[in-house]
């Protein structure tokens, strides 16, 4: 019987493991991937200093080793079940069965499949692209940047919102990381091709965090990003091969025609289709967005409905890498709280 | 009259209007958008904010006529809101509270009533051939002209029943059938709809001086060709 057993090998779930560790607790971690970090490992930089993803990805990396943490890696829940004396059973695609006296899932989100919203044209006209696809290009970026159809982009267009705020595509939710994302991977567009006319458009631009706003303000002033507060209706594909946007401007309240060489769909955050099914296994209560419903939002929200269950990280909702690592040591705390209470 | 509370009553408002987040993205896929100066999201938000004086206004207006009910709006709203289906039941207030005739484009209402409108219950058909009288229909140019006076051999010619007892293309409905029309039109609440158009429209054309009688319709003619050229930007 081990005392923890993580579910998830990205930010989340390390950060838990290791903090557990210095409380002394044995942990294992389980991740369905080959390798660990999640998302990271697809990421090139980090709002909003524009760290190297790469960097903190490291940190994790180093840490793993230097710790010796248990992973096992290729590894997917099944299901768990909680035992009559309160300790859990946990079956994975792996024929060894997992027993921990608590679980905590860092098992993390997906992201939005942008083929969803077919009138956005994403698989169907090629200079139709995902923020994810970008930073995936970006990484392995070798000489000047060039659109899918290899041209060096004149106009770009990054669009907000795209599977969130959305009853459409069943999303009614506020993803909050794209906003930032987009105003991030425009500015990084910028300076890669200044010749670019860049533009944002988005229903509400959610700056929520520290040095977001700022950064705003700078993708305005120097790098001259011009916003548009309108949501995309649908894209067309011209002979050329260039996209025509239909948006409207809502502050002029007038539709609009946008001419551009290539389109940045920001993708949104969807609960992780594995966390839906263990949680059906184990009774375990999820929100209407389909994350993980905290038991209490404010003093509560690495607890679930099932004692001995806890979260970290994105599984609850759309975090960032700074609220995931700090939920992630909330996530040890509580474990720890919820032993000390059992033996007394 | 508190038209908010009018508009609460009608199932395609309860169903079409949740709250507007202005997105905009009705706009940008209404085709009448892009012809008039118009804007499908103004609607929701006036409608939206519930003030009775700001919503007689908009039934007095052209604005609640510039829709062509394609429905776009509703495939793409992300809080599922369809302005064109609250236009619907704009519309359907202007014409009981007599407002239509206050707008160009309203009292065009009149015309549709007097063509379409009366053809389905006269002949059973919403567009029948004899409806398309070329002095309404000058875009039909000199050949439907030549038509329309030698409909009958030219209908017989190409196999069709022009206004005839019997089977076939155009054929006369039988009165049974007609009545049948009638009675729904009076059930459903149709004819009602079609007498306060008349009855508006006749106060409007003695308002403008205009005779409105079927062997001299000036105030007909006048809604169906008459553009102020004040719908554009």
């Amino acid at each position: 019987m081990i005392d923890v057993l993580i579910i998830g090998g990205g930010i989340a779930g390390i950060e838990t493991a290791c903090s557990l560790q210095d409380m002394g607790y044995e942990t294992i971690i389980v991740e369905k991937e080959k390798n660990i970090g999640g998302h990271l490992n697809d990421w090139d930089t980090l709002f909003p200093t524009h760290r190297s993803a790469s960097e903190v990805l490291a940190h994790y990396t180093d840490e793993t080793r230097k710790r010796a943490l248990t992973i096992y890696l290729n590894t997917y829940v099944v299901s768990v079940k909680k035992q009559d004396d309160g300790t859990f059973e946990v079956h994975t695609s792996r024929d060894v069965v997992f027993r921990s006296r608590a679980v905590v899932l860092a098992s993390g989100y997906r992201l939005f499949n942008a083929e969803r919203k077919e009138e956005y044209g994403y698989k169907i006209y090629d200079n139709v692209i995902t923020s994810a696809d970008l930073e995936l290009k970006l990484k392995h970026l070798k000489g000047e940047f060039k659109t899918p159809s290899d041209k060096i982009p004149e106009k770009i267009a990054f669009i907000h919102c795209v599977g969130s705020r959305d009853e459409k595509s069943g999303n009614h939710y506020c993803s909050k990381l794209c906003c930032v994302t987009a105003v991030k991977q425009a500015i990084h567009m910028k300076q890669l091709c200044p010749q670019a006319e860049i533009f944002c458009c988005y229903m509400d631009l959610r700056m929520y965090g520290p040095g977001f706003e700022e950064m705003y303000r700078e993708a305005q002033e120097k790098y001259h990003i011009q916003f548009i507060r309108g949501r995309l209706s649908e894209v067309g594909e011209n002979a050329n091969g260039t996209l025509q946007l239909k948006v409207e401007d809502t502050l002029a309240a007038r539709p609009c025609k946008i001419q551009v060489d290539m389109l940045v769909l920001m993708v949104g955050m969807e609960a992780e289709k594995s966390t839906e099914l263990f949680a059906q296994s184990c009774g375990l209560k999820c929100a209407s967005n389909r994350f993980v419903q905290p038991l209490d939002h404010h003093i509560g929200s690495n607890l679930t409905n099932v004692e001995g269950m806890f979260t970290a990280g994105t599984s609850i909702g759309p975090l960032s890498v700074f609220d995931t690592v700090n939920h992630a040591k909330a996530a040890a705390f509580a474990v720890r709280d919820y032993f000390i209470n059992m033996a007394q | 009259m508190d038209y908010v509370a009018e508009l609460e009553k009608d199932v395609r408002f309860q169903e079409a209007m949740n709250s507007c987040l202005n997105c905009g993205i009705c706009c940008a896929i209404c085709p009448a958008a892009e012809f008039y100066n118009y804007d499908p999201r103004m609607i929701v938000t006036t409608v939206q904010r519930r003030n009775n004086d700001e919503i007689e206004a908009l039934l007095k207006s052209n604005t609640i006529w510039y829709c062509g009910q394609c429905m776009s709006c509703k495939t793409r709203c992300p809080r599922g809101n369809a302005a064109g289906m609250i236009i619907q039941a704009l519309r359907l207030l202007s014409q009981r509270c007599g407002f239509f005739t206050e707008s160009e484009k309203g009292r065009q209402q009149y015309g549709l009533k007097k063509t379409i409108g009366e053809s389905i219950l006269k002949y059973g058909y919403c567009v029948h051939p004899k409806l398309v009288k070329p002095e309404l229909h000058p875009e039909q140019g000199v050949i439907w002209e030549w038509i329309y006076n030698n409909m009958e051999p030219l209908y017989d010619r190409v196999g069709a029943n022009l206004y005839k007892d019997g089977a076939g293309a155009v054929r006369k409905i039988h009165q049974k059938n007609l009545d049948e029309l009638a009675e729904i039109f009076k059930v459903t609440g149709a004819q009602d709809l079609y007498d306060s158009i008349e009855d508006g429209s006749r106060k409007k054309a003695a308002e403008m001086h205009m005779s409105i009688d079927d062997d001299n319709n000036e105030y007909l003619m006048h809604v169906l060709t008459y553009n102020s050229n004040e719908h554009q930007d």
